[in-house]
């Protein structure tokens, strides 16, 4: 379920319950507050201003709030990145986790609990980012201020003027564009596993590491019931071996054209072909083709990244150039004419001039920024398969609006 | 055309003479540096109809090239410089810092008409031991584009072992400035011709990039890289060839060391000497260099200087990588017999000298057959831009990529 509501946590710094009056006009509905008498005032003073008041120990039902990380380039206060073993930055995002809390529980709102690191450089743009790397992909990041920003709001210190406008701009604009979290996901490959017991880590860092290599997943937990449509392949890594209905669909998923990466599947002796990476041996059946791992799965960065490979990066469906540490959420609107492809950029900074190419043909498309609902300077190319949009200088989050 | 009172033919024996000799000797005078003619052309698009008459007319004006490639297995070493996901502004890579597709794609077409038995297409890619095809996908190119261009095309990633069993050692005749001898992918040694298919390009460490310092990405980080084997080459390759730069470590022990670990770590020293080396030990038989569409500023868009995406309509092909440049150099507006302190080579050696010395090939205009355009007809002035360029401080850097 699309989150409904935008929450804030109350700070801890902030004794005087009139500080509620700096949520007026803003997108800010929801107050999420400790149990204790001492914000009893505060409560009935966020009741009286029409805002929703949550205990931040029980949510209500229909809201979940998962524990999340501060997103962003990972870095310490003297901006130091951290980098993986290519030397790309590393990203810690919350997409995945509201993606599979989502999925998993289709019925709830996904709020995201993540406090700015303690070791975080926080400045305006660090909420922007924040605020969008969990609206994106249909949930809620609870507002959650610094201590420093916290205290300067108290004391009314124009410093605070900057991250607060930041906060409020950007949750003012996914408020304002609610619908977008009903859009359906597209995705390349549809990770199938149960992500629990003993097979969590391996299945929900694949999500997390197959966001980090730019590809488009989709959900699919195997006990249910699930749609291969508009899938290039299937990722099994679990321990289980499949069941013989799982591994039924899947081989008529393989034979029609899909291609299944997995460290299991019996009796395949014949029908090798070239492989594109030497950790998997690639066997062709039907009009598919299976890959199976040389060795069981043990590190998912190596699966994730050589499983782009595998696939092709023939198949993205989002490029980008001169983004930096990028992500991107691909949607399309229920009644299929619209596309959003929300784009985010982690770096400390947005890009001066990207580039984004969306595959898909598509006859128009637009740039909005939580800064400028309409973006001036950006040019669209439209090509055969694709549409290149290149964007003038921006901050962190660009939603990109496509006409089919 | 700087050729009077001798025929082509005249002109051809006399420099396979001169090709000959470089071998006898390390320090050859720059009238011994042996000669070859270049074949200069103008070219405006990328558009087939216009790109492939003008390729073949250069290979005919160097005596065809049936006579190189026919029944052979050809190397193709292309410039894919950087990650794929860096751009000039909005430009593609092509039109800046890549070798053009279609540039690639018509010299294989040629070559396969020619009769070559087997073209592979080798590069180096940043940081991935997955295949150029992939690689080439991110800069939104299509393979089949350049695998279709004729019978028998192929790429390999040459920046680690590859599908080689092993490394191929490959010495420096003259003994070389750094090394004497690299470990490469076998590609570099498994082929009868190779040829090195460059951008026209100003070079932020070597002062200029054409058809020699193209080779420079022939050696496999796994080895020559950041992240190489201390004992052993690694696996895979990661970052750059900090190695080769900045000479903060040797090379993979498996490999040969540098002569001698006293000399500069500049880079600026280094990579001018490198690449002579690597010219020696893989000599081009055929240099391309395209600068249709280029860029101003340096060799690709991580460099901190004023980039510009320019169309100079120009494309050049010799038989000697060094004439070749040394044309290409005075194409960009530049003194090829210019040495350190003078512009492009400011701050470092000229690979030009450096190779004349060893005995590669002369720089000296004099001595070089230009046919087709003159050099004054497709100058296009980078030396002139560079000045001007230079007497503003660079732009602020953003995030590129």
């Amino acid at each position: 379920m699309a989150a409904q509501w935008t929450p804030m946590r109350w700070p801890s710094a902030w004794k005087d319950p009139a500080a509620v009056n700096l949520l007026k006009g803003t997108a800010i509905d929801c107050l999420v507050l400790g149990a204790g008498d001492d914000l009893a005032e505060v409560r009935s003073r966020a009741r009286d201003a029409g805002l929703h008041v949550v205990d931040a120990a029980t949510p209500p039902a229909g809201i979940s709030v998962i524990k999340g990380v501060w997103p962003g380039v990972k870095g310490g206060r003297a901006a130091r990145t951290e980098a993986g073993p290519t030397g790309v930055p590393w990203v810690d995002s919350n997409g995945w986790t509201i993606q599979l809390a989502r999925r998993q529980h289709p019925e709830v709102q996904v709020w995201v609990d993540a406090a700015p690191a303690a070791d975080a450089v926080v400045t305006a743009d660090s909420y922007l980012i924040a605020i969008a790397d969990s609206a994106a992909y249909g949930g809620r990041w609870i507002v959650s201020l610094d201590a420093p920003l916290a205290a300067a709001m108290a004391a009314h210190k124009p410093e605070a003027d900057k991250p607060w406008n930041r906060i409020k701009q950007a949750a003012a604009f996914f408020a304002a564009h609610q619908a977008w979290s009903e859009y359906a996901p597209f995705a390349v490959v549809g990770v199938v596993s149960d992500f629990t017991g003993a097979n969590e880590f391996f299945s929900q860092e694949m999500l997390n590491l197959l966001a980090r290599a730019g590809q488009h997943y989709r959900i699919l937990p195997k006990k249910e019931p699930f749609s291969t449509e508009g899938l290039r392949a299937l990722l099994y890594a679990d321990a289980e071996p499949l069941t013989p209905a799982l591994q039924k669909q899947i081989l008529e998923f393989v034979e029609a054209g899909g291609m299944l990466i997995t460290d299991q599947w019996p009796a395949l002796s014949q029908g090798a072909v070239p492989a594109p990476v030497d950790t998997f041996s690639v066997y062709a059946m039907g009009k598919g083709k299976i890959a199976v791992s040389k060795d069981p799965p043990s590190d998912p960065y190596v699966w994730a990244n050589d499983s782009v490979v595998l696939i092709s990066h023939r198949y993205d469906l989002v490029r980008f150039w001169n983004g930096g540490a990028t992500g991107s959420y691909y949607t399309l609107s229920p009644d299929r004419k619209q596309a959003v492809v929300h784009a985010l950029f982690y770096s400390y900074r947005g890009p001066d001039q990207a580039s984004v190419r969306v595959a898909g043909h598509y006859r128009t498309a637009r740039a909005a920024t939580v800064e400028s609902p309409q973006l001036a300077g950006v040019q669209v190319k439209v090509e055969k398969d694709a549409v290149e949009i290149h964007l003038p200088r921006i901050s962190q989050y660009v939603a990109l609006e496509l006409d089919v | 055309m700087q050729c009077h009172n001798q025929t082509r033919r005249d002109w051809l024996l006399k420099t396979s003479a001169a090709a000959g000799a470089w071998l006898a000797g390390p320090s050859l005078s720059r009238a011994a540096a042996p000669t070859s003619p270049v074949a200069v052309a103008r070219c405006r698009t990328y558009d087939q109809a216009e790109l492939l008459p003008v390729m073949q007319k250069m290979f005919d004006q160097l005596g065809g090239l049936g006579k190189l490639v026919k029944g052979k297995t050809v190397a193709i070493k292309i410039n894919l410089t950087g990650s794929p996901t860096y751009r000039v502004g909005h430009l593609p890579l092509e039109d800046t810092h890549y070798t053009h597709p279609q540039v690639i794609a018509a010299a294989a077409h040629l070559m396969g008409k020619a009769g070559a038995r087997r073209i592979r297409i080798l590069e180096s890619p940043w940081s991935t031991a997955g295949p150029v095809e992939e690689y080439i996908l991110r800069a939104n190119w299509e393979p089949r584009d350049i695998l279709g261009a004729a019978p028998n095309v192929e790429f390999e990633n040459t920046n680690y072992l590859g599908q080689g069993k092993k490394y191929a050692r490959m010495t420096v005749p003259f003994g070389g400035y750094i090394f004497p001898a690299f470990d490469l992918n076998h590609s570099y040694q498994d082929c009868d011709v190779f040829v090195s298919i460059a951008k026209m390009k100003e070079h932020a460490t070597a002062g200029i990039t054409l058809s020699m310092k193209n080779c420079f990405g022939i050696t496999p980080c796994t080895i020559y890289g950041t992240g190489a084997g201390i004992d052993e080459p690694s696996e895979t390759p990661k970052g750059g060839r900090t190695t080769v730069h900045a000479g903060d470590r040797q090379p993979s022990k498996s490999a040969p060391a540098e002569k001698d670990p006293t000399t500069p770590r500049q880079d600026t020293y280094r990579v001018p000497r490198t690449v002579v080396d690597l010219n020696g030990a893989r000599p081009v038989h055929l240099a391309i260099v395209e600068g249709i569409k280029t860029m101003t500023g340096g060799e690709g868009p991580w460099i901190n200087e004023e980039l510009l995406g320019v169309a100079p309509g120009v494309i050049f092909a010799g038989l000697n990588a060094v004439t070749t440049d040394a044309v290409g150099m005075s194409i960009m507006g530049f003194d090829p017999m210019a040495d350190h302190g003078t512009p492009p080579f400011e701050r470092c050696d000229s690979t030009l000298k450096l190779a004349e010395e060893a005995g590669l090939g002369t720089r000296d205009l004099k001595r070089i057959e230009v046919i087709g355009e003159s050099i004054t007809q497709v100058r296009f002035d980078f030396a002139a831009l560079r000045k001007k360029r230079r007497a503003s401080p660079p732009p602020p850097f953003g995030i590129r990529g």
